[in-house]
């Protein structure tokens, strides 16, 4: 019921292509990111799963069955807004209870429907029926926010407004949950609380889950997969260590963490794989490509070699120059100058370590494993 | 998808049902207008698509069509009189109000002059007075047994200070009801200019007149001359001024083309003057909209500035003594109205001769359906209005319809009078023979009030983001669900401010109500109009401050409302 299949899906606004040829498969229950810049896609192509807009070529299958032309209102797939989009006139309790009226609109005579549309439009013309008087006290109970029932959408905070949100595409019991840069209007310190309290909520109800960002370190924390789209394609789809240690392409590489992208040439030497970078010969145990390619190293695999005489031990020697030195609490971030090309390099700081200062001469060294060859 | 179907082909039958009523209602007739300027004689364009007699005779007289009744005009000084002192008359009342405003707008804007408050909510009042009350009131002041008259013949004077029958007469009214409209934009642009360049200006060594002069004032202007060009509008478009004190010698093109439709109904005569009002407004109009949209008002639509007002202590006491004189002139015509309502006879002297509130009995026995007409009236076109403006702000906002905003901003443009000349033709003939019925009446308050109705439900439109529509179909709701639901509700607010300056503009009507309403249909405007045609002045009185206590009412329950709204 609540897998996800996309199936070569295009769209074109005009003549701008917007998505091209996407095809992504999520499981059921499954946490996913669609990971990107702005401008991507990611947006359209979750749009595109809710029904808001019409896609110009492709599938959409939910559970399975082809939903394309279903219209949005009858997808069942409750989404969270980026602007949370809570209506401002309700409060937070008739907010929940929306889509449990639009249900109880469908039902019964016209009385019924009459009745509906009165408390739609002011609370206190008719009471709410048990049923969904219970429904709606216990999803703000697990959202906590049963004491604020009664409050304003205006009165509450970003967060609970968040949970307001949440809560109120939960109470439809969605095949599949649809979140749009949930955590974009937070603060820093309550963007770390909501990841949880999402993530806890998800694992919680077992719900599949598609939720779109621009914040690579969000998309890692949270989803159990992950996919990279760029100017309106998939580039590629992995879970966060896939992502992480094995990119596909240098825009990845680039994307997801921190790396040192770099121009070689790489050759073939009985049988082993070396990489030449600005003179600097080093050893990869990648072998895909020769010729020019894009060399990949990650900061923290680059390390500094205290002691001289150790030098002639390793693989992989890297002469340069610190240009500055960035401490960042935990470890220290060298710019250090080796040639025509910049390497970052992280360093783990204990207190009372000394930093480089800048103009020092360096040496330092990766593990051939660590040489990532694209 | 047929459900998706279905609803994208009610909402688009509604658009087209409402591009239907502003050609039927205000292309088309502007449009017959146009060719009966070349024919001369009615044309009947409804009728020609359903009769083959009514479309060979149409055709017969455009056959006909020439520039003769052009070349006519030009010829019979008469008509070309009437532009041209149509024309001086706006120019004098542009230039003066500007003139008059300069101090007081510099005043707000840009000092601590005492009595701030008081002189901006003084400034209200001539919005809310139609101009043939205004013009009337000026009569009982300034007229042969007018109190000023009294007191200046008291003072050694002879006859009259002002002649209100007369040219004069007229730009001071219009002066004195028209500048709050230019004061507002003017304030806006004084604030352009920062105090800040002004001191530098000093520091440089020039003297304050001259800063003033140099540096402020040149800043200020496109602001200023934006203000002129609506004036300019204002005034020429006015009908309820000039047809209260234009002398027999004095031809002004509003008051002709009245006369020539009501009086002689001179179709060739009464086209003409429609078709040069239309584009004079229109051509004054598009120069003023030039203005706003250049470089212009920059800072102001950006957060406010602190602004360093001047605390110069003569300067601002000449400015604030001046500023009450103005806006003092409209609060003294209205009281002397009110004085007139209750009085048993006025003469000549500074009070009326007794107090009676019979004039309102009067009014009440006698002109009770008068006031139930502009009632019903007006909220006739208020339902209507309200139904139109809705859909119309949903397009514009939602689907971007710029053709859809472009026509329904037209009617701004329009003189009252040249609308209600345009109507008359195209109605008062089968298919639609609509003339002289209260649905007329209604559709032409509508169409001439719509732009405020309008504006004010697209403005809350635009607030509410599409995201929470979106939200509501995802939780379920049909569109029309989400519509009634959560636009409606949301809706409210602009709907409500629109509605009640709807009411009040359609209740202080002039132009249309006395040209085109029936005897059984008679609002109060025109019963007001003609009771001071027949020099019944204290039952107009009385009636008078009925009308603006209804006006002033309403306005402050909009103010009321548009507060609570941007809270």
């Amino acid at each position: 019921m609540g897998s996800v299949e996309i199936k070569n899906l295009t769209k074109k606004f005009g003549e701008t292509l917007a998505l091209k040829n996407v095809n992504i498969n999520i499981e059921e229950g499954e946490f996913f990111a669609l990971l990107g810049p702005s401008g991507c896609g990611k947006t359209t192509t979750m749009r595109c799963i809710a029904g808001f807009e019409d896609p110009t070529d492709g599938e959409i299958i939910l559970g399975d069955q082809v939903v394309n032309d279903i219209p949005a209102n009858m997808r069942n797939c409750g989404m969270v807004f980026q602007s949370y989009a809570l209506f401002p006139h309700l409060n937070v309790f008739d907010n929940v209870a929306y889509s449990l009226n639009i249900k109880d609109l469908k039902e019964g005579g016209f009385l019924n429907k009459g009745k509906v549309y009165g408390r739609m439009l002011s609370n206190k013309l008719f009471s709410y029926p048990n049923h969904i008087k219970d429904k709606v006290n216990e999803i703000l109970e697990y959202v906590e926010l049963d004491h604020l029932s009664q409050r304003m959408i205006g009165e509450l905070s970003g967060g609970q407004q968040q949970r307001v949100a949440l809560a109120r595409s939960l109470v439809m019991e969605p095949s599949i949950l649809l979140m749009d840069e949930p955590l974009s209007n937070l603060d820093q310190k309550l963007r770390h609380t909501m990841r949880n309290t999402i993530r806890r909520i998800q694992q919680d109800l077992g719900i599949t889950t598609i939720f779109v960002t621009h914040d690579q370190e969000e998309a890692m924390s949270m989803a159990d997969r992950i996919a990279v789209m760029d100017q309106g394609e998939v580039m590629q789809v992995g879970t966060p260590t896939d992502l992480y240690s094995n990119p596909s392409t240098p825009f990845i590489a680039d994307f997801v963490g921190t790396s040192n992208l770099l121009k070689g040439k790489a050759e073939s030497i009985n049988n082993e794989m070396f990489v030449n970078v600005d003179g600097n010969q080093l050893k990869s145990t990648y072998s895909n490509s020769t010729g020019e390619v894009d060399v990949v190293i990650r900061p923290e695999h680059l390390t500094i070699i205290n002691d001289e005489k150790d030098a002639g031990s390793f693989d992989n020697v890297i002469e340069g120059e610190v240009l500055f030195s960035t401490y960042l609490g935990s470890i220290v971030r060298y710019d250090v100058k080796a040639g025509n090309e910049n390497y970052l390099v992280d360093t783990t700081y204990n207190s009372g370590d000394s930093i480089y200062q800048p103009g020092t001469t360096l040496k330092l060294t990766v593990e051939p494993e660590r040489v990532l060859i694209l | 998808m047929r459900g998706i179907i279905e609803k994208f082909n009610g909402m688009k039958v509604i658009k087209w049902m409402i591009y239907a009523f502003f050609v039927l209602f205000l292309l088309l007739p502007l449009f017959s207008v146009f060719l009966v300027s070349f024919t001369g004689q009615p044309i009947n364009l409804l009728g020609s698509l359903v009769n083959v007699d009514t479309l060979l005779s149409t055709m017969d007289k455009l056959k006909n069509a020439n520039l003769d009744y052009y070349a006519d005009m030009v010829a019979r000084s008469g008509y070309l009189g009437a532009l041209i002192n149509s024309l001086q008359l706006s120019l004098f009342v542009s230039l003066i109000v500007i003139l008059v405003c300069i101090p007081i707008a510099y005043g707000i804007a840009r000092t601590k002059m005492p009595f701030k408050r008081t002189i901006s909510a003084l400034c209200i009042i001539p919005l809310i007075i139609p101009t043939f009350i205004s013009a009337y009131a000026f009569i009982i002041m300034f007229g042969r047994a007018g109190w000023v008259t009294y007191i200046y013949q008291g003072l050694g004077g002879q006859d009259m200070l002002i002649d209100p029958y007369s040219m004069t007469g007229i730009v001071l009214v219009q002066v004195f009801f028209f500048f709050p409209y230019a004061l507002w934009p003017m304030v806006a642009a004084f604030k352009v200019s920062d105090v800040s360049l002004e001191e530098a200006s000093l520091n440089l060594g020039s003297k304050k007149y001259f800063t003033f002069l140099f540096i402020t004032l040149p800043l200020a202007l496109p602001g200023i001359i934006s203000s002129a060009l609506l004036i300019f509008t204002v005034s020429f478009s006015d009908f309820g001024t000039p047809i209260i004190l234009a002398p027999k010698d004095l031809s002004l093109i509003v008051v002709e083309a009245y006369r020539e439709i009501a009086g002689f109904f001179n179709w060739a005569g009464a086209a003409i003057l429609t078709v040069v009002m239309v584009l004079v407004a229109a051509f004054f109009f598009w120069l003023q909209n030039l203005f706003v949209k250049g470089k212009n008002y920059g800072s102001v639509s950006g957060k406010p500035k602190a602004q360093k007002l001047s605390d110069n202590k003569k300067v601002n006491t000449v400015l604030s003594v001046y500023s009450l004189f103005i806006v003092s002139v409209p609060l003294l015509a209205m009281i002397t109205v009110f004085l007139q309502s209750l009085a048993t006879t006025w003469g000549l002297g500074p009070l009326p001769d007794g107090y009676t509130l019979e004039n309102y009995t009067d009014v009440f026995s006698t002109s009770f359906d008068n006031i139930r007409n502009s009632i019903i009236l007006a909220a006739g076109a208020l339902v209507l209005s309200v139904v139109i403006a809705t859909f119309i702000s949903y397009f514009v906002v939602r689907e971007n319809s710029s053709k859809l905003d472009f026509i329904t901003t037209m009617p701004l443009v329009v003189p009252g009078i040249a609308l209600g000349i345009a109507l008359i033709q195209t109605f008062n003939t089968a298919p639609l023979q609509l003339t002289g019925t209260a649905l007329i009446l209604i559709v032409a308050y509508t169409i001439r009030r719509i732009p405020y109705m309008i504006r004010s439900t697209t403005s809350t439109m635009r607030m509410i983001k599409a995201d929470i529509e979106e939200a509501a179909v995802n939780l379920g709701a049909s569109r029309f669900t989400a519509a009634i639901t959560i636009i409606g509700p949301l809706l409210m607010p602009g709907i409500a401010a629109g509605s009640i300056l709807v009411f009040v503009t359609v209740i202080k009507e002039t132009s249309i109500s006395i040209l085109m309403a029936p005897a059984e249909w008679a609002p109060m405007s025109l019963a007001i109009f003609q009771n001071i045609l027949r020099g019944e002045y204290y039952t107009a009185a009385a009636m008078s401050v009925i009308l603006v206590v209804i006006v002033l009412v309403l306005q402050s329950l909009a103010n009321l409302i548009s507060r609570k709204q941007s809270q």
